[in-house]
């Protein structure tokens, strides 16, 4: 049993090792091709592939998720006597927390799977091989590219759910149940600020880039044959998602701790 | 006067041939692939390496190249050590090199024009089209593929594939070309076709060829020297007619495509099994 444990911490340690190593190199190679023109072109291809194409789904999502927060919340909110403050309620959890987060998911699983099962075909096909025995760095023809992709795009696709996740509650609120439109977004104008709007667009940069990372790693170091390349398409959506809790987890403590400390008077409001 | 485990003839130093191989030892895990093997590769030769499936050939020739790093041993191009360079200092290093993986590895996203302009792309500067446009002209042209210039991969044959491969293998113009079991999944027309390739590219570009293989027609036509592995280790090493005079019976069972007695006792021993165990009653009415 120890000799059990003792080699599966042995290959936890290694497989950790390995993918440190690979953030560092996708981050190098990422800094050395923001600044090589030649680049752009990979670049621009991947942008169309990941945010364009993407832009739909990401829409859908942000509206249900809207929609369906009003719905769910107007009853708690009338036993009140709040159901004006509807647009203050959606405004604040859209922008700052589920956007964000559900539009993330939605990428991790079209886009990530997308990226693991492209780079993980590659892989056992030895196109990747082919990559490295032609002299070029795969990581920086490969992976750069998809990860700046991500990096950029998230972000912008995550303002596309805010807003449809906005105008999904104002749907539901003021169509469905009745509230008065002027309340509804004077509420929300009053309740989300810059800071809450920024915050939320700054964790799209961190999301994407995980995203990203992850999944490439996870196409790069799948095993052999359509079993190894579906199995590592399915760890990389769940090691993404899991990420993706995670950093809303620590980027929400620290935001929170940032804005308490520019901000105390406001923050006790 | 060969050994029953013969060694390569001749002790590798690094002052010796193109590329080296001195006591390379490869293990996964706990499993030896290439044990102890030094090689010597000649320049402007033809040599082929030949050995049972899952012997180390592909591993062996992936170390020349270091897409594989051994876990013991060294390798060496030019008198200069390889196998423990960077990433960044071996990219400089695998310019001299072409390599024909066995299923071809073209990236399925580009055509075939962009296939064997990109290593074309990644280590030139592109400042004329034209130019770009008649070196690819000409690499395809050498393969006989000329014209498919804005095919895909899959709409090409196994066999143009294999070429289109190659054509971009040999975009650099490189000293030494490295073949990973071209004529495997080809008819033995296709296998020929590539066969004469590899023959033309010796002749006319004057590279130093290793072609990992278990086709032996193919191994008579086209080597100088052929090597036997087995279990990792060299058992052959020499022509084609001291191949096919070797004592060893190991090599005289896989030139002649000949079972061991091992494995037909195995096959012999298996019990006959009766029709009724595995038809159902309604498929044998």
């Amino acid at each position: 049993m120890i000799e059990v444990l003792g080699a599966k911490t042995v290959r936890g340690v290694s497989n950790a090792g390995r993918f440190g190593r690979f953030v560092w190199q996708s981050i190098v190679a990422c800094a050395r091709s923001s600044v090589l023109s030649r680049t752009y072109p990979l670049i621009w291809t991947q942008m169309h592939l990941i945010g364009v194409r993407r832009v739909p789904v990401v829409m859908i999502t942000g509206a249900f998720v809207g929609m369906t927060l009003a719905i769910q919340a107007y009853d708690q909110l009338v036993i009140m006597g709040l159901e004006e403050r509807m647009g203050q309620l959606i405004g604040l959890s859209v922008v700052s927390e589920l956007g964000p987060v559900l539009a993330a998911v939605m990428l991790a699983g079209r886009v990530g799977g997308a990226l693991t099962a492209e780079l993980g075909t590659m892989n056992v096909t030895e196109q990747i091989d082919a990559v490295r025995s032609m002299g070029t760095d795969p990581i920086r023809h490969l992976v750069a590219p998809r990860v700046l992709a991500c990096l950029l795009l998230t972000p912008a696709l995550i303002i596309y759910a805010d807003l449809l996740g906005v105008l999904g509650g104002f749907f539901v609120s003021v169509t469905l149940k009745g509230i008065n439109s002027q309340a509804y977004w004077s509420f929300s104008a009053s309740a989300v600020e810059l800071w809450d709007v920024s915050v939320g667009i700054a964790k799209g940069f961190f999301f994407g880039v995980a995203i990203a990372i992850i999944s490439c790693y996870k196409g790069f170091h799948c095993k052999e044959g359509a079993q190894g390349v579906g199995r590592a398409c399915t760890e990389a959506f769940v090691s993404s998602f899991i990420a993706i809790l995670a950093l809303n987890l620590a980027l929400a403590i620290i935001s929170k701790a940032v804005y308490n400390t520019f901000w105390p008077v406001r923050s006790l409001l | 006067m060969e050994t029953g485990s013969e060694k390569n003839g001749r002790q590798a130093t690094e002052s010796d041939g193109l590329l080296v191989l001195k006591n390379v030892t490869k293990k996964f895990g706990d499993n030896v692939v290439l044990d102890n093997v030094s090689l010597t590769i000649d320049k402007g030769r033809t040599t082929v390496v030949i050995g049972p499936s899952g012997c180390g050939k592909t591993v062996l020739i992936k170390h020349l190249i270091v897409l594989l790093r051994p876990s013991e041993g060294e390798v060496y191009f030019k008198n200069r050590r390889i196998d423990n360079l960077s990433e960044r200092d071996l990219n400089k290093v695998r310019i001299h090199f072409g390599f024909l993986f066995q299923g071809g590895a073209l990236f399925d996203s580009l055509s075939v024009a962009e296939n064997v302009m990109f290593p074309i792309r990644q280590h030139c500067k592109l400042t004329e089209r034209d130019w770009v446009d008649d070196v690819i002209k000409t690499k395809l042209a050498m393969v006989g593929l000329d014209g498919f210039q804005q095919f895909y991969p899959a709409n090409l044959s196994g066999g143009q594939r294999k070429r289109v491969a190659l054509a971009r293998a040999i975009a650099l113009d490189p000293e030494v070309i490295l073949y990973d079991e071209p004529t495997t999944g080809l008819d033995p027309i296709r296998s020929d076709i590539i066969n004469e390739l590899i023959l033309k590219l010796q002749r006319e570009l004057g590279v130093t060829t290793i072609v990992v293989t278990h086709d032996m027609t193919s191994a008579y036509k086209i080597a100088d020297r052929i090597i036997m592995l087995h279990n990792g280790r060299v058992i052959a090493d020499g022509d084609a007619d001291h191949i096919r005079n070797h004592p060893h019976p190991t090599v005289q069972q896989f030139i002649h495509g000949q079972v061991g007695e091992d494995d037909l006792a195995v096959l012999r021993a298996s019990t006959a099994v009766s029709k009724a165990q595995f038809l159902p009653r309604d498929f044998e009415q």
